[in-house]
């Protein structure tokens, strides 16, 4: 009876996989509950004492109890297991536990499998370079601890703690990964995802809301994180033009704007691309002035998109809403590229508005606010033209009012409040009460929120907008003009508009408060403010080529295979992939022919591989002789020819001179070694036996 | 197969055969002995008291007809002991020297590591150079000329271990080991081996066994054998598990003594398998294991053998 040993983890390997689990669990850290954190730290230091001999493993009732006690924290943590950060957890948890059970070799596969799991889910929550470059690296730690379980001590050297040589093995695995890869990433069809990527929780932390309430801007005004990028395919409009329009609001409620129901209106609500169009849709003629546009939108889990006004849209998915603003036929989860066509001058809903509309753009909530409606109402007996009495506002506006990102907080009349005392504030401000005001003197009117301007970059042609652009203007509607947009802030706070956020604000507490060390802070170096230029510039190629390459792909295909169907792209993909492995391929060829073997080496080889494809294969070292004496064990039959064969090897290449080898008796045993046989059934002898 | 090639090969048996009727079941051992000894090098045996290495070395040297003495090294040996000594002789009224122990062909240096550097040097000297020098002036050696030596490598304390360099200067380091049951119950069950030596025939005479070294250096060495045995020489350099590769000196000893390995298996040419048989016992004792790598060199040497293929 033979005991077997326990199987012992190589040092190396083991090292390797914690490490491994260190790098790919730490970018997970931020969204996971922090006992999940605390768990993984108390496993690796457990493995550790269990590698060190000072503890066991855990029995199988504590493992009974981790697991249950994992299973508890994920449901009080998260309620039911759905969504994104409840599933990573569970992975994460998973991964932890199994640290704990590494008993076979089985079990540490399943350990690296995890690994490269987890590693990639990362990319569930961001796709930018500087991740996908750590995911390389994670890859490259799990890759280093698959590659250490199959080093044994006699093939690493020990001297150092960290053994380099599994790192450079995983180095070199994946580099001939690379032309595969990117091969794979030209060819490989994008499919729809089969269902959604449930949205994360704190996903609403940035970007526009389907609300305004006060307050709501100072919070973008903290985040220089990118909104979208434009590229257009003419001449960029003036600052003045940019107003990226995101969503309507018509509802007010005393406090904050809403989306009103879409009540009164005729026909679709949205006009998709491609769909016929409504005849809502008549009233915007096709203007001469026109200038096409495509925007790479960030993740907002929101469909609403943002679009200069008015706008039609050209990309699939995309439709026109009846308040003239874009939507996404689903949220936008991922990047989102779209184009749209902007046509500056034609005019929108040019007929009388219907009687339900014109109530709701112009309702008021009664209770609030009582001197800006009395005043309003003052105003419209002494100014009967609409635009009379905009001017009037505006000009006050001008006079007595400044533009800043630290108002005082505004109680419960805050229309009032603002206007008539404090007459400090922001867009939001400025926007709310100019409606209030214009709807209070029966003015139709609507609050516009989105972005304003960007940040042009000359180089590269295209424009950045960030969160800080977030801007809310107004938009009224004027007998024989339609809907004209109206910006009160630009009255106030004219380099607002003209050189955008940034700039008016750069000496704000408020701006950027989140970021203390953004490179936006930093705008006045010149260097610096390049280098943020190429970065930014970087991402945006990034965006463009790798993460929207899928609309780019089809095209590229196209052109390439001349039409895209399955058997072109799997053609395409073995050639390809051929291509891209023929280096590696060159290489080990090279390799070898830098040590050519010669006929009778060759001879000698073949022989061995025909043994070997019989089932006996030389071992490295192994002499000839003594490969013949175990050949002939094991093919009694053949005994003759294998001795024969090994005779005349060891003779020529041992016993005379290579030089001198006769050509005919090389051939003469080729021949021989042609007809040989290892181990076949002879039909012959077995019929006579 | 010419018959000098054959006849060789029975003597070489015969002597194996004498001998290992002293030392049972010892058949492999006795044999890389005798190539060493075949390949004009020496031997160094490390194993535990008793089990043989005297019974071997004294039924070597009665099997080969050679003179044979024997000095037990202690820490007070000096050099004069081994090599000799001049004393003035009252008769003659002049010095006259009186050689050493070690002007035998078949010298055992017993338990070679408990005496001082300086008389190992001395010892160590004279298989080197195959000659003495005593008061200026050198004597010569007899021939055959060789040494072996033991260390015991169980208790250390008080010992003075071998310096790599001078491990070097030993073709061949074995251990013999304990016999299998079978041999030892033959042993038990048979005659006493004092006696039995005493009856010892030489099987050897007078100038065979030169003949007998001169032809294993003959023994011819392909290109393919010699490319082979570079590649162990250059693995063990080149494979950070050894703190120290091969000599060159090693790599000679190794391809002399694969070279009478042959001659023994009545070959006139060495083929892979010569190679790797002598390899263990040649290359063991000179190649270190990296001071952090925890082996043994046998395992270290089969690493060698396992690692590097014969084409």
């Amino acid at each position: 009876m033979t005991i077997q040993p326990a199987w012992q983890i190589p040092r190396s390997g083991l090292l390797w996989l914690l490490i491994a689990f260190v790098g790919v669990v730490i970018p997970h850290v931020g969204h996971l509950p922090p006992w999940i954190t605390a768990g993984a730290i108390v496993a690796i230091g457990w493995r550790i004492q269990v590698y060190r001999g000072c503890w066991g493993f855990p029995g199988i009732w504590i493992k009974v109890a981790l697991l249950a006690l994992c299973i508890g924290g994920l449901l009080l943590s998260y309620g039911l297991l759905v969504g994104l950060e409840p599933m990573v957890a569970l992975l994460v948890s998973g991964y932890s536990l199994k640290l704990l059970e590494m008993h076979r070799p089985r079990d540490a596969l399943v350990l690296v499998y995890l690994g490269y799991f987890v590693a990639i889910t990362l990319c569930l929550f961001d796709q930018s370079i500087a991740v996908t470059s750590y995911i390389l690296v994670g890859l490259l730690l799990v890759t280093a601890g698959l590659a250490g379980l199959h080093q044994t001590a006699e093939t690493t050297k020990h001297s150092a703690f960290v053994e380099l040589g599994s790192l450079k093995t995983a180095a070199a695995i994946l580099l001939q990964a690379i032309p595969l890869m990117l091969v794979l990433f030209l060819v490989m069809p994008r499919f729809a995802p089969l269902w959604s990527v449930p949205s994360q929780r704190d996903s609403a932390t940035t970007g526009v809301s389907d609300s305004m309430s006060p307050g709501d801007f100072t919070r973008l005004g903290r985040s220089a994180a990118t909104a979208f990028r434009v590229t257009f395919a003419g001449p960029m409009p003036p600052k003045r033009q940019l107003y990226w329009r995101g969503l309507v609001l018509s509802d007010f409620d005393g406090r904050a704007w809403r989306q009103a129901v879409p009540w009164g209106y005729a026909g679709n609500l949205v006009q998709w691309y491609g769909q016929p169009d409504g005849s809502w849709r008549g009233d915007i003629p096709r203007s001469a002035a026109s200038l096409d546009y495509s925007v790479i939108l960030e993740p907002t889990q929101n469909q609403w998109l943002y679009a200069l006004t008015p706008s039609q849209p050209l990309t699939e998915g995309v439709g026109l809403a009846r308040d003239h603003s874009l939507v996404n036929r689903v949220p936008v989860t991922g990047k989102r590229e779209y184009r749209a066509r902007f046509m500056p001058d034609s005019p929108r809903d040019l007929d009388a508005l219907p009687s339900i509309r014109h109530f709701v753009e112009t309702r008021l909530p009664p209770e609030f606010n009582p001197e800006t409606r009395r005043l309003a109402a003052e105003w419209r007996a002494e100014e009967p033209d609409n635009e009379a009495l905009m001017r009037r506002l505006m000009a006050l506006f001008r006079r007595e009012f400044t533009y800043t990102l630290e108002p005082p907080a505004l109680g419960r009349h805050s229309v009032d409040e603002f206007l008539w005392q404090s007459k400090r504030g922001f867009c939001e401000h400025f926007a709310s009460s100019f409606v209030f005001f214009m709807r209070a003197a029966g003015i139709p009117a609507r609050v516009v929120v989105g972005y304003q301007g960007g940040e042009y970059n000359p180089e590269q042609d295209y424009l950045t907008v960030r969160q800080y652009d977030a801007h809310a203007w107004a938009e009224v509607w004027l007998e024989g003009q339609g809907w004209v947009e109206f910006d009160p802030t630009a009255a106030v706070a004219p380099e607002r508009i003209e050189f955008g956020m940034a700039e008016t604000l750069a000496g704000e507490e408020e701006f950027l408060a989140d970021n203390p060390f953004s490179l936006h802070r930093f705008r006045d170096i010149p260097w610096l403010n390049r280098l943020r230029l190429q970065l930014d510039y970087l991402d945006y190629l990034w965006t463009r080529w790798v993460l929207r390459y899928d609309g780019v792909q089809e095209g590229l295909l196209s052109r390439m295979l001349g039409a895209v169907d399955p058997v072109r792209i799997g053609l395409f993909i073995l050639i390809a992939g051929f291509l891209a492995l023929l280096p590696v391929l060159l290489l080990l060829w090279w390799r070898r022919a830098g040590n050519p073997r010669s006929p009778l080496e060759q001879l000698y080889l073949e022989f061995c591989r025909k043994l070997e494809k019989a089932g006996l294969g030389r071992n490295t070292g192994e002499g000839p002789r003594d490969f013949a004496a175990r050949a002939s064990a094991r093919f009694p039959a053949d005994r003759e020819q294998i001795e024969n064969f090994s005779r005349f090897f060891e003779r020529v290449r041992y016993a005379g001179s290579v030089d001198n080898l006769e050509e005919d008796r090389l051939r003469q045993q080729r021949r021989r070694l042609k007809r040989f046989r290892p181990g076949a059934v002879r039909l012959l002898t077995s019929k006579s036996a | 197969m010419n018959a000098p090639v054959a006849n060789r090969q029975k003597l070489v048996d015969a002597v194996v055969e004498t001998v290992a009727g002293l030392l049972m079941g010892k058949e492999q051992e006795i044999r890389l002995a005798m190539a060493c000894l075949l390949a004009r090098g020496h031997l160094l045996i490390e194993d535990l008291p008793g089990m043989g290495k005297t019974t071997l070395a004294q039924a070597l040297a009665r099997a080969l007809g050679l003179s044979y003495s024997r000095i037990q090294f202690t820490s007070d040996l000096l050099p004069a002991d081994i090599i000799g000594i001049s004393v003035y002789e009252q008769a003659s009224g002049a010095f006259v020297f009186h050689p050493g122990p070690i002007f035998s062909q078949l010298v055992l240096a017993d338990e070679i590591n408990r005496t001082t550097p300086k008389t190992q040097s001395a010892l160590l000297e004279a298989m080197a150079e195959g000659q003495v020098t005593v008061e200026s002036e050198t004597r010569p050696l007899p021939k055959p000329f060789f040494v072996i030596a033991t260390q015991n490598p169980a208790t250390s304390t008080g010992t003075f271990p071998l310096p790599e360099s001078q491990l070097d200067r030993f073709t061949m380091r074995i251990s013999i080991g304990y016999p299998d049951p079978a041999s030892e119950r033959r042993m038990l069950m048979g005659a006493d081996p004092r006696l039995q030596l005493a009856r010892l025939r030489p099987c050897v005479q007078g100038e065979q066994l030169d003949l007998l070294q001169r032809a294993a250096s003959k023994v011819q060495a392909s290109e393919a054998v010699v490319d082979y045995l570079q590649r162990l020489v250059q693995y063990t350099r080149s494979e950070h598990q050894f703190e120290l590769g091969l000599s060159p000196r090693g790599a000679l000893a190794v391809l002399d003594c694969a070279r009478a390995w042959a001659m023994m298996h009545a070959r006139h040419y060495v083929i892979p398998e010569d190679i790797q048989a002598v390899f263990p016992a040649v290359a063991g004792h000179r190649l270190q294991g990296a001071s952090d790598v925890v082996q043994r060199s046998g395992a270290l040497v089969e690493q060698v053998l396992h690692a590097v293929d014969i084409l």
